[in-house]
């Protein structure tokens, strides 16, 4: 339906809305006219993408202004599910607006890593992504060109046909899909439409253009861009990648509940014993490229060293085609400065690295854990070995020069010494925000050395205050942002919009309960003094027991972490409770191994689907609980024994809580328990993908009966909780699963849809008395 | 790591006594009052005169409701000959209580009245039991006509306890094989009463499914007690029905309607001419007693087939000589009221009423009209109904639409689900 939205067009591919759809269009259509950022929650299963897409491509048509619409997603399979939308939603809006030239068409596409994207017959099939990253440097980096091109202009007078087909020319072999894209150059357009990443590939073979080259060339004209997260917040790739992006560019990070995390991990560096080896084994390679290099062309390393003493890296000189070694901190931060005179020799440099590469592993061999700002970090680099903080900071620049320089195509070789470089540069960078901590085997064995030292970023809001100062509007959305005040505070930045919108169900699909105690009327609990004692685990056991007696199909159980899951499964293995649990359904287990676990979900669903019925045991935090749906079914009940805590024991966490109560003054408690809760309400959201689908939500921990936990759990879970279902045993729990299944049951009038959908006469009438709020609620 | 550091480090619990002595209470009370109450006193209610009485209007509107709709389908073309197989949950699941007194009791009592309303909506049918127990099936009875003899077999004591796992596919197979070889025109059915939650099958059940699908089985579900997912999709693959009861009243209430022959399917549509008997009863005196039927018993009074001139005990059957149907043209008819059913009586208003009024005065007068307070008697029993729309209505008051007569609720139920004609309509020859 097309509408009428406080002025605004807005084409919408469905012939109805559900009210907080339309709420939701309203909120993020005010923070666009603001040009601020928004924070907006909408439980799944609503047609959270849908909204977004439908709102800001109308926005876009009806505000020329405004950019392009960048949307982030978290993985490959999310991202073509946002394209195969927006193609409806396209589809939908030619039917108004036309198709041809002149008719607003849009141009939309996926980008993704060469992995994804690559149709060279060989480099498609290399394993992991930097094989391919490197297969690909090896066919297309610029130097290796120029010697083909100069090979066959040589050649030339022989065989012109040879150069002209653009393949490989004598023994260098070229790419080419890279060879047709470049020979099209500026020609080289996609016409619009919405491009998937599989879409694009048939359209490189079609045309012999390589899909990655032209993703990325494509994106200044396209209208939508759908990619990764790390595109956007990870500094490396983003300068990269996102640099050319204009200002007016709205910035969607869908499924956002953990992005302060993201954040972090963009900004980290973890260094381990085989790391520092193998990148002690780089320097040699690279000292012994440079001693050839010298031998066979001297006057390059001298031109490379003339381009440094002028200063010229910053400008951007030595950018080719293929910039694939970007800086990890973050553009700002960058001091436009030259190289330092005291690495600008390579050998120097060499020496710098070894130097520097000693230090880590003399700091790595401490039997104890340490715990370091990076300013002591730095002074005691500077007593040691006479590195300073200046020099550290170029590190990563004039790393990428060299390995430029010295032609090496090869990088994933090379990933260590890039690591430690990565490391030196953010060290070098940042004095806040930032811990080393080193540890020299892990806590949970302290027997096995295994000495792990960490540079890690404690503070979410460095990697994203660029985006939000880059961009006039980011919108922040997921299913699962309670408490949703949190979120500015430790991203530090102030949305024009926070709003948390509910569901509209016609049956109360969703039963939160919180089971505090077992039959016998113990409390359960996971909490320390607790979880091993015999009788709670027995509790647990029982509760799961009683269970799978009376709820069909799929059950998930989510644990607070592996070693409790271990730990409690095997004492209930010597309870008998597992054969008893067996009696009614098969069991499965996630492990850490991502094969073992995708088999076992494969079986979970197999058992599901022939009635047999399956139980599976997950952890919290885990791969499942991110991405793993228990839709219909697959999932009638999911349990959360206990509140799933992060491990406080931690180094990382110590330094981060601590970090977080000085600088944003958020208290430890508050940040751990509101880290908990999401968690567990993410797991617990799994069960509910769509509006027809139903399942019981068990919160097994006498401590979600507080209102520290209860309060902080997401509007749409906590209206369903009912006074009668906040303390019960596991008993009152069967009975009320009983009773909530059977109704369940019964048969879903579709016609009781119609009362919470809004029909283009029903938005119309809105639109015209003005009142929102009013009007809805006297519909519902 | 000890438990002291841990419990040092942040008060991440708290205390657990802060949680208010009032706020549990009222958790606990909001609980019972949900799920523990059955207060049948609060459903009584008092009229102007003081007296006692239950409003059953809601619950009586909502069997009109079924009514309704089961007249709504009666153009839809149905299969009027049909083969049933019912097969009874006897797993583990079944000894549950949460119908009283136990599921299998419940189940099997239900089962009883549905095996005798079946033969009286369906003469010319057959139906047998099977029991599924311990992961496997066993059948009860074969396919049959005559309803006494299968419910003598649905005793909880002559069955045995309730044990093991229930298997779908085992249940599926068992009908492909009983009811395969059945002649076309006749609708073949399979009726799980289903308590457990989880089939446990040798192979793959929807391999089974398939084969029920080929064989043009039409598998319904009757479920105890959740929605189970197999369960739902075998009987969308077949066209079957699946419900989920909600108490002991609904469980009756979706077995009966599977009493109802259900609409033919595009296979079964072609017009097909059947072979039947209508075989002669012979005098009921005790001389001429002779020996009847298989098992050869003496009895006087039994019926000639009259192909073969051979004597079966009872209608309907099939001759044990030459296999033909034998009906009696009772049977035939009450067949058929499937296809012309009465028309549903409406709820009576005032305009209906006045409406009425002008209609029945040409009318002569029946006969003595029965006094009662409120002027107005239902015509089938003669017995007192309020007046449309009055206060503390007892009873929903309808009327006929074609002879304008009123009825009562009872009585509209009797004339709907068992005489199958108006008597109004009847009586006034309209």
């Amino acid at each position: 339906m097309k509408f009428n939205l406080e002025g605004l067009t807005v084409y919408f591919p469905y012939e109805y809305i559900y009210p907080e759809q339309y709420r939701y269009m309203l909120e993020l259509k005010r923070a666009l006219d603001a040009r601020g950022h928004c924070l907006l929650e909408m439980p799944t299963g609503t047609g959270k993408t849908i909204t977004l897409l439908s709102l800001i491509t109308s926005y876009q048509l009806a505000h020329k202004e405004v950019g392009k619409l960048i949307y982030c997603t978290r993985t490959v399979p999310e991202m073509e599910k946002v394209l195969a939308e927006l193609a409806e939603l396209i589809d939908y809006r030619a039917k108004y607006l036309g198709r041809g030239p002149g008719s607003n068409e849009i141009l939309a596409l996926g980008l993704s890593s060469r992995k994804n994207l690559c149709i060279h017959p060989r480099v498609a099939e290399e394993g992991s992504r930097e094989s391919v990253d490197a297969g690909c440097r090896r066919l297309t980096a610029s130097w290796v060109r120029e010697r083909a091109a100069e090979r066959g202009a040589r050649g030339g007078e022989g065989g012109a046909e040879e150069g002209g087909s653009g393949g490989s020319v004598a023994d260098i072999e070229l790419c080419d899909f890279f060879e047709g894209h470049e020979r099209a150059g500026v020609e080289a357009l996609l016409p619009p439409g919405v491009y998937t990443l599989s879409d694009l590939r048939d359209f490189g073979r079609k045309r012999g253009w390589c899909p990655y080259f032209l993703a990325r060339h494509m994106m200044a004209f396209a209208n939508v861009v759908v990619y990764n997260y790390q595109y956007m917040i990870d500094p490396k790739v983003s300068q990269m990648v996102s640099r050319e992006l204009e200002k007016e560019c709205v910035v969607v990070f869908d499924e956002a509940h953990n992005i302060d995390n993201v954040c972090i991990e963009a900004l980290s560096v973890n260094l381990r014993k085989q790391t520092l080896e193998a990148a002690g084994r780089n320097l040699g390679k690279l000292s012994n490229s440079i001693r050839r290099a010298r031998e066979a062309d001297a006057a390059r390393l001298q031109g490379e060293y003339n381009r440094l003493v002028a200063g010229l890296v910053a400008q951007g000189a030595l950018r080719g085609g293929e910039d694939w070694l970007a800086n990890p901190a973050l553009p700002e931060d960058v001091v436009q400065e030259t190289v330092p005179g005291n690495i600008r020799r390579a050998e120097h440099f060499m020496g710098f690295l070894n130097r520097f590469l000693a230090f880590l592993r003399e700091k790595m061999a401490s039997p104890v854990v340490t715990s370091q700002t990076p300013q002591v970090f730095l002074q005691e680099l500077q007593e040691r070995v006479q590195v300073d903080a200046k020099t550290l900071k170029f590190c990563y620049d004039r790393l990428s020069s060299l390995l430029k320089t010295l032609e090496i195509t090869n990088t994933d070789e090379f990933t260590p010494i890039q690591l430690v470089a990565d490391f030196a540069t953010l060290v070098g960078t940042y004095a806040k925000g930032f811990a080393i901590i080193m540890e020299p085997y892990d806590e949970r064995l302290p027997q096995v050395p295994d000495p792990v030292l960490q540079l890690s970023c404690l503070d979410a809001s460095l990697a994203m205050k660029p985006v939000f100062s880059k961009f006039q509007s980011v919108v922040i959305t997921s299913g699962t942002l309670s408490p949703i005040d949190l979120y500015p505070r430790i991203l530090n930045f102030n949305p024009v919009a926070i709003q948390s919108f509910q569901m509209t169900l016609t049956r109360d699909c969703l039963c939160p309960v919180v089971v505090t105690r077992g039959a016998d009327q113990m409390p359960m609990s996971t909490k320390f003094e607790m979880r091993g004692d015999p009788g709670v685990m027995r509790n647990y056991g029982r509760l799961l027991v009683e269970l799978s007696a009376v709820v069909p199909d799929g059950i998930v159980a989510f644990f607070v972490s592996y070693r409790y899951m271990d730990q409690i499964i095997s004492k209930w293995h010597d309870m008998g409770i597992l054969q008893e649990i067996m009696q009614h359904k098969l069991i499965f287990i996630e492990t850490q191994d991502v094969v073992e676990t995708t088999l076992a979900l494969d079986n979970f669903r197999r058992a599901c689907d022939s009635g047999r019925g399956a139980v599976f045991l997950s952890v919290a935090r885990g791969k499942v609980a991110e991405g793993i749906d228990f839709d219909r079914h697959y999932g009638r009940a999911v349990v959360m024994f206990g509140v799933p805590y992060q491990y406080t024991l931690s180094r990382i966490l110590r330094a981060r809580l601590e970090y977080l109560r000085e600088t944003f003054q958020i208290k430890e408690n508050d940040y751990l328990a509101f880290d908990a809760v999401r968690q567990a309400a993410q797991c617990v959201g799994r069960v509910i993908r769509s509006k027809a689908d139903y399942g019981m939500m068990i919160f097994a921990d006498k401590r979600y009966q507080r209102h520290d936990k209860r309060d902080k759990l997401p509007q749409w879970i906590t209206r369903h909780l009912k006074e009668a279902h906040m303390n019960l045993s596991t008993d009152m729990m069967v009975h009320v699963a009983r009773e909530f299944l059977r109704a369940m049951a019964q048969p879903y009038d579709r016609g009781a849809v119609g009362k919470s959908l809004l029909s283009e006469a029903a938005l119309a009438a809105l639109d015209a008395t003005g009142g929102l709020d009013g009007a809805i609620a006297s519909g519902a | 790591m000890s438990a002291v550091e841990r419990k040092d480090e942040f008060e991440l619990d708290g205390d657990d006594d802060d949680i208010d002595e009032n706020e549990l209470r009222r958790q606990e009370e909001a609980y019972q009052r949900q799920y523990e109450n059955e207060q049948t006193w609060d459903q009584l209610q008092e009229d102007e005169f003081g007296n006692l009485f239950v409003d059953k209007t809601a619950e009586q509107r909502a069997r009109r409701k079924r009514l309704l709709s089961a007249a709504q389908s009666a153009r839809i073309r149905k299969g009027m000959i049909r083969y049933l197989l019912l097969v009874v949950d006897m797993s583990r699941a079944a000894k549950a209580q949460d119908l009283r007194p136990n599921r299998l009791a419940c189940i099997l009592g239900l089962c009883r009245s549905f095996i005798r309303e079946f033969f009286d909506q369906n003469p010319l049918s057959q139906l047998g039991i099977a029991v599924m127990r311990g992961g496997l099936v066993e059948k009860l009875t074969d396919l049959s006509g005559s309803p006494e003899a299968q419910v003598a077999r649905l005793d909880a004591a002559k069955l045995g306890a309730p044990a093991g796992d229930v298997s779908l596919q085992n249940a599926l197979d068992l009908s492909v094989s009983v009811l395969r070889s059945l002649p076309p025109y006749g609708h073949r059915e399979l009726l799980v009463v289903f308590a457990a939650l989880a089939t446990c099958d040798p192979g793959n059940v929807l391999d089974s499914v398939r084969a029920c699908k080929e064989n043009n089985i039409r598998v319904s579900v009757v479920g105890v007690a959740a929605e189970v997912y197999v369960c739902r999709r075998i009987t969308e693959d077949t066209r079957g029905s699946y419900g989920v009861a909600l108490n002991e009243a609904h469980l009756e209430q979706l077995l009966m309607a599977h009493t109802t022959p259900p609409p033919a399917t595009a296979a079964q549509a072609k017009a097909e001419l059947v072979r039947m008997g209508f075989p002669q009863r012979s005098t009921e005196e005790a001389s001429s007693a002779v020996f009847v039927g298989l098992e050869a018993r003496l009895l006087s009074g039994s019926y000639t087939c009259p192909r073969c001139k051979s004597r079966v005990p009872e209608l309907p059957c099939e001759c044990h000589i030459c296999g033909l149907t034998l009906i009696s043209s009772p049977h035939l008819a009450r067949s058929y009221h499937h296809l012309f059913p009465v028309p549903s009586f409406h709820e009576d208003s005032k305009e209906r009423a006045s409406e009425a009024a002008a209609v029945l005065r040409g009318q002569p007068a029946m006969r003595d009209e029965v006094p009662t307070s409120t002027g107005l008697y239902c015509f089938g029993c003669l017995r007192e109904v309020s007046q449309p729309g009055a206060a503390g209505q007892l009873h929903l008051t309808l009327r006929c639409g074609q002879c304008k007569q009123v009825f009562c609720f009872e009585c509209d139920a009797y004339v709907h689900e068992q005489l199958h004609n108006c008597p109004g309509c009847e009586f006034g020859g309209t």
